[in-house]
């Protein structure tokens, strides 16, 4: 502390902020935040608002670690998690839809059993009390791009930023195109979209509406599931309790800063990884660490004023 | 109306019977008790114990007569939730689940210390499930009471700290008062951004929660003792605490904020004009806007009186129980109090009863982990569990279509 004291100067803090190593933490800390985002947004969109992500990421992260450690197979592993993630996902839309029991109340209700559930699980299969099993960990692996070295210029940067980001960070971002793809270029996107506007509508034209929401809370659950698995396989190794901290009612909030749309999604939940990423930076300087992260939240808020704004002085010009 | 005379006093006799009983199998019981049941005749806290007591099996008769054939189904989805619970236990832990169940059942009447822990937990339940009936009265889904609980204690903690020399009850009712005004007025900001943007007040609140732990968080960190290794302020001084009316347990004068506060809620929604128009919006806001409702007033008040008794149970939290501000003020809190809301059917005088019933599964949880060695969490899994059993209307539909066929 006492030699930080002295170099504290913003343009220490600057040079500190603006480099590759942090560039490359902002897109690891931004990929559990993009998938499950991208599963808000897609519930937003189906007009069947998912709460429960944080439950469904804490059970695919629990269920990727556990059976991938068990078998040494990461791969195995992942997919135990997804499917966990999807059943998770399908058991609230059953009760949604199905058993007409409120989307919200069913969210919170798969938020507390996959909180639950992974501990409960946890403390039988190991017997500790801290409810984490020792296996040996099993991860996701990196992808390797040695050639970005290559580049002229940029290279080393660029392989610092890049070179060694893990898969599900990839698909992270691959996901917000796909995403993007769906909802505007294929024709159940654009269903997504007319059951989310107007039920009725969208109904009368012969739409399924029932099956089209099942398939968006089931995407939105397999989104969240990837974020879960990246977070026990990939960010960290194995799985703790409640280790999505919150990042599942984050994930609600980030579209809304995003305007709801698939890269404004991306861009919001950049930003919230780059406020984020700060915060273990700003660690040696005499910053109190809840300020950074609080500033995403309060832009959020801002952004969701304008949005109201914008969409309330449109609906008087109309 | 005749017959309402003779069951009034019947229920009083049977609710005072049952207390007694109650009040001297936990006093006997040990661990601060008074061991024996000739002793508990004579411990200083009988009298308070019975009263509490009393007040408990009201609530439950209250329950009863408030919601009719409806409590049969409480009972019967709380049954069958715990009985998935036990079958969930059979599988994973055939050996301990009897035992696991004994506890979780038995072990909140089982010593004075951890009946005082259940009725403690109750009252917090019962301020947030207050608070949470509010804004869904109106068919609005906030989730703030997180935020305001945190906020509540910090305000009344602050004032607890910093303000000095105030005579005890003009102290203690300042820093009360500080907790619910600003649970209030950060339960105001939500409405507003709701009824004057359409901002969804479940995505703000959302927002609003983290950055009133952060605040917290902020705030503790500056007045935090240097010296002592754990993250909490110092102890607040007397005068700002809530008296505690039984030696060696955490129960305070709060029983009577949560009787005041029942009622109070009670009044307020069935025999005040604003509760008649609260009442109407949550049933139909179409029909509320074209008679002539002011559908943005009512829901900035709604929020706000939420507000209100989310900063209030943040206030118990600090001046009660803990007696300094700690860590974390409140961990998932605002769940619990859905349930206990849910459970009540958002009717206020319902939610003692559900409150307490809530509370006594989550006092049993830790004695179960600790004497059968199952993890605690099974009783969220059964908490989870009644939501899903509770909420699904077609449940029944379902049921019934089945039994037909």
């Amino acid at each position: 502390m006492a030699a930080a004291k002295g170099g504290v100067s913003v343009e220490n803090i600057l040079s500190s902020i603006f480099s590759a190593t942090y560039l490359a933490a902002v897109l690891r800390i931004s990929t559990p935040l993009l998938l499950p985002s991208l599963g808000a947004l897609i519930s937003v969109k189906a007009g069947v608002i998912n709460i429960g992500l944080e439950g469904i990421m804490l059970m695919a992260a629990f269920t990727g670690a556990t059976v991938g450690g068990l078998l040494q197979n990461a791969l195995i592993g992942a997919l135990a998690g997804l499917i966990a993630a999807g059943l998770m996902a399908l058991l609230l839309a059953a009760f949604h839809l199905g058993f007409k029991g409120d989307l919200i109340l069913g969210g919170v209700a798969i938020n507390i059993l996959g909180s639950a559930a992974t501990v409960a699980i946890g403390y039988q299969l190991s017997g500790a009390r801290a409810g984490g099993l020792n296996l040996p960990p099993t991860g996701i692996p990196d992808l390797n791009l040695p050639f970005l070295r290559d580049v002229p210029l940029l290279g080393e940067s660029l392989h610092t930023a890049l070179g060694r980001q893990n898969l599900l960070t990839w698909l992270a971002f691959l996901s917000a195109g796909g995403v993007a793809f769906m909802l505007y270029r294929l024709p159940f996107g654009a269903h997504l979209r007319a059951v989310g506007e107007n039920e009725q509508a969208a109904a009368s034209v012969g739409i399924n509406v029932r099956r089209v929401r099942y398939t968006a809370l089931a995407i939105s659950g397999i989104l969240a599931g990837l974020g879960g698995i990246h977070l026990s396989m990939g960010y960290l190794n194995g799985f703790s309790r409640d280790m999505t901290a919150g990042r599942g009612y984050i994930a609600l909030v980030i579209p809304a800063l995003g305007g709801y749309t698939p890269l404004g999604t991306l861009a919001a939940a950049l930003l919230f990884g780059a406020f984020a990423a700060l915060e273990t930076r700003l660690g040696s300087f005499n910053v109190p660490s809840q300020l950074p992260q609080m500033i995403p939240y309060l832009a959020t808020l801002a952004a969701l004023i304008i949005y109201a704004l914008r969409q309330r002085a449109r609906a008087t010009q109309g | 109306m005749q017959r309402a005379w003779l069951i009034m006093p019947l229920i009083a006799v049977v609710a005072l019977g049952m207390a007694l009983l109650l009040s001297v199998h936990v006093l006997a019981r040990g661990i601060t008790g008074a061991e024996s049941f000739g002793q508990a005749f004579e411990s200083p806290s009988f009298g308070v114990i019975w009263a509490i007591n009393t007040l408990v099996m009201l609530s439950f008769a209250l329950f009863i007569g408030q919601t009719g054939r409806e409590s049969l189904r409480v009972l019967l989805t709380v049954a069958a939730a715990l009985l998935i619970g036990l079958l969930i236990l059979l599988l994973i832990n055939p050996q301990s689940a009897s035992d696991a169940y004994n506890a979780l059942l038995t072990g909140p009447l089982s010593r004075l210390n951890r009946w005082a822990t259940w009725i403690d937990d109750a009252i917090s339940l019962t301020l947030v499930a207050l608070a949470i009936t509010l804004v869904f009265k109106a068919k609005l889904f906030s989730l703030g009471a997180e935020g305001q609980i945190f906020l509540g204690a910090l305000a009344s903690g602050l004032v607890a700290l910093f303000v000095e020399g105030l005579p005890p009850a003009l102290h203690l009712s300042l820093a009360v008062g500080a907790g619910a005004l600003v649970g209030a007025l950060w339960g105001l900001i939500p409405g507003v951004l709701r009824a004057h943007l359409g901002a969804n007040e479940l995505v703000s609140t959302l927002m609003l929660n983290p950055i009133a732990a952060l605040f917290y968080g902020l705030i503790l960190e500056q007045i935090r003792l240097p010296q002592s290794g754990a993250m909490a302020s110092a102890l607040f001084p007397a005068s700002a605490l809530l008296p505690r009316l039984i030696p060696a347990t955490r129960v305070t004068s709060a029983v009577l904020w949560v009787l005041i506060a029942v009622l109070a809620v009670w009044w307020l929604m069935q025999r005040t004009p604003f509760g008649y128009t609260l009442r109407t919006v949550g049933a139909n806001a179409d029909f509320a806007r074209y008679g002539g409702i002011n559908l943005r007033r009512v829901i900035v008040r709604a929020m706000g009186l939420s507000g209100l008794l989310g900063g209030l149970a943040g206030a118990y939290l600090a001046l009660g129980i803990y007696q300094r501000l700690p860590l974390s003020v409140s961990s998932g809190l605002t769940f619990e109090g859905i349930v206990a809301a849910l459970l009540a059917r958002e009717n206020p005088l319902a939610i003692p009863a559900m409150a307490l019933l809530y509370s006594y599964l989550r006092v049993g949880a830790p004695i179960m982990q600790n004497d059968a060695a199952v993890s605690l969490e099974i009783v969220r899994v059964i908490q989870a569990i009644i939501i899903l059993l509770f909420t699904a209307e077609g449940l029944i539909g379902f049921w019934r279509r089945r039994k037909a066929a």
